[in-house]
């Protein structure tokens, strides 16, 4: 068997796993936290597309979760709106959004950068929070929004039981990682990461620079907006600090960092380690250590940018790669990141 | 009127404080070129000690100082030279290495949570301390006088900077390296050592800003949060890396803060410094009273 083969065989096992294991967890909590993990890998993977690629720093990534949930919910509700068109409706205008807040930062280097998307995601939570009613539509402030699960089904995306939101959840996951994949070997993808390396070399190369990272910041925004839209409807209550609180922002960024940026798996490996951490020791801790759970973010951390810093999925990458030496040696080696 | 006179005054004064809390952003930036995320919990890390130390000793809550301003000096000089530093080795080239901002918000989250696990997440507030709701009367006028004493402090601790950085030996190295750190390293300056002075400084005004906030403010562990990005804020309106910008943009926030609720929902302040602060960054990033600098 050659190197392909056994990469096939790696994805159709993993595929075959996250397919089956409702099938084996029964669990009502353990699926929740399933969910979340996807979530999350999901907004990384998202995120990754700026923090990544185009080697910023975002660190604002909660308001594109909010304004997501947000327009959906308040479509859905209001209106009566399914979410799944609210979901576009939301990604649009976050992607708007997303371009606005780049046209004038992606121009400045690194800190400027962090620090605009980190005050406009606050200052989104602040205006929500004293928003009761925007024109037409009920924001209800820092109360939040709630959805009734009333009509179920798949058309309203409420369901009573947590299986569907599972597969919904991986399904959209395996479509952004292709997503990425397929940037990642566009022009687009060489242009950003051209861009992130060396912006006036790839400028004198004639790199639209800023162009690529606006575009790679619209998609990001829109897919981040997508999964708020997705949040919204899993847990059926909403408010500003729980999808436009700066923890969520610096989460997202954390989780990727660690995991690896710029690089596919990266993102998803970051989740896949350091949920469970976090749900683990809420759900064991939470009550007489609040917080470990951050600390231990915060450590490992600190720790992968001195020792690792380009995240863990380069230790695994090589792993993987010497498993694959030791079962099909002596062949050349594939290309591929 | 008069009444908006008493706010504008009280707005300047705890303003200078904001200033105050920043400074130390500012130097930090000024040397090491960059934003140190952690600053917001280095001064909560500051009010917990000086709350610890007046509340264990029963002393004036200003004599804390002698003790809060040095040990925070040695904490910052070890963060930076222990976790800041390996970053800074590994990436020599980069001009503004963007991993700092990084690790410095991995700081931010481990002493916050640390602080929330030890203490607890309860507001401390001194109790009947000789300045705690002490107020000064000019006319029908109220002034605080622990803010008064904050805005002489903030004007001594900035002019003290200001000097340290012109007049002495190690403030000129330390400038130097803040323009060239290759160039001073050729010319024997031990580039490592100044930035853990720096950092060492940046956060002992961290300290000095503590111990004229306890007196009237709460500690709580995520106190510091609500700084840090007040003190983005601020040195970006002022100029990232300027002293005297700094104080001004303190007091701009202070003016907006004390002196808006005349006008609106106090809530909502917030969110014109927020717009405030996006606008000056898109229009002007070298800041309104900018030292120019290669954003």
């Amino acid at each position: 068997m050659t190197r392909r083969h056994y990469n096939k065989m790696a994805a159709a096992i993993v595929l075959i796993l996250a397919f089956g294991l409702p099938l084996v967890v029964r669990s009502a909590t353990y699926l929740h936290i399933l969910v979340l993990l996807y979530f999350y890998a999901y907004l990384t993977t998202s995120w990754n597309l700026v923090g990544g690629f185009a080697g910023v720093l975002p660190l604002g990534h909660a308001a594109f979760v909010g304004i997501g949930a947000y327009t959906s919910t308040i479509l859905y509700l209001q209106y009566g709106i399914s979410p799944w068109i609210g979901m576009l409706v939301g990604g649009v205008l976050a992607s708007f959004v997303g371009v606005l807040i780049g046209l004038p930062t992606f121009k400045m280097r690194g800190a400027y950068f962090a620090l605009a998307t980190l005050a406009f995601a606050e200052g989104i939570r602040v205006m929500v929070e004293n928003i009761d009613r925007l024109g037409p539509f009920v924001l209800n402030g820092p109360r939040g929004l709630q959805i009734p699960p009333l009509k179920l089904g798949l058309g309203n995306l409420v369901f009573a039981s947590k299986e569907p939101y599972y597969y919904i959840i991986l399904l959209m996951l395996l479509a952004v990682l292709a997503l990425t994949w397929v940037i990642a070997r566009s022009k687009l993808g060489y242009y950003l990461n051209a861009g992130g390396e060396e912006p006036d070399a790839a400028m004198a190369l004639g790199v639209n620079v800023a162009r690529s990272k606006l575009t790679a910041m619209a998609m990001s925004s829109f897919l981040t907006a997508l999964a708020g839209a997705f949040y919204a409807q899993f847990t059926l209550y909403i408010h500003p600090k729980s999808v436009i609180s700066l923890d969520l922002s610096f989460e997202i960024a954390f989780i990727a960092l660690i995991g690896g940026r710029g690089s596919i798996a990266g993102p998803v490996l970051g989740a896949l380690l350091l949920r469970p951490v976090s749900d683990f020791s809420r759900i064991y801790f939470g009550d007489t250590l609040p917080g470990l759970h951050l600390v231990i973010f915060g450590v490992v951390l600190i720790l992968v940018m001195i020792f690792q810093p380009r995240g863990l999925q380069e230790p695994l990458t090589r792993a993987y790669n010497r498993l694959l030496d030791r079962l099909a040696p002596g062949q050349t080696k594939e290309l591929g990141t | 009127m008069l009444f908006l006179i008493e706010d504008a005054i009280n707005g300047i004064l705890m303003g200078s404080i904001y200033g105050l809390t920043a400074l130390g952003l500012t130097v930090i930036f000024g040397v090491l070129k960059v934003i140190n995320f952690a600053h917001g919990s280095l001064l909560m890390v500051s009010m917990y000690a000086a709350y610890w130390t007046v509340a264990l000793t029963g002393w004036h809550p200003y004599l804390a100082l002698v003790i809060v301003a040095p040990a925070m000096f040695v904490f910052g000089y070890y963060l930076q030279d222990i976790v800041i530093k390996p970053i800074f080795k590994a990436e020599q080239d980069v001009r503004e290495p963007i991993t700092v901002i990084i690790v410095t918000t991995g700081v931010w989250y481990i002493l916050d949570n640390l602080t929330l696990l030890l203490f607890g997440p309860q507001y401390r507030t001194l109790q009947d301390n000789p300045l705690r709701g002490r107020m000064l009367e000019i006319g029908q006028m109220l002034i605080s006088v622990p803010k008064l004493w904050g805005f002489a402090a903030a004007v001594l601790t900035a002019s003290g900077l200001y000097l340290f950085f012109q007049k002495t030996r190690l403030g000129r190295a330390v400038r130097a390296t803040s323009l060239d750190r290759q160039a001073a390293s050729l010319m024997g300056i031990n580039q490592y050592k100044v930035y853990n002075i720096a950092f060492g400084i940046g956060t002992a005004t961290a300290g000095i800003a503590a111990v004229t906030l306890v007196p009237f403010y709460n500690v709580f562990p995520t106190v510091g949060v609500l700084f840090d990005i007040k003190g983005f804020i601020i040195v970006v309106l002022g100029g990232l890396g300027s002293i005297g910008g700094a104080l001004l943009g303190g007091i701009i926030i202070g003016l907006i803060e004390s002196v808006g609720p005349q006008f609106m929902t106090a809530t909502w302040t917030e969110a014109i410094v927020y717009g405030l602060f996006l606008l000056v960054l898109f229009v002007k990033p070298s800041g309104l009273f900018g030292v120019r600098y290669d954003w």
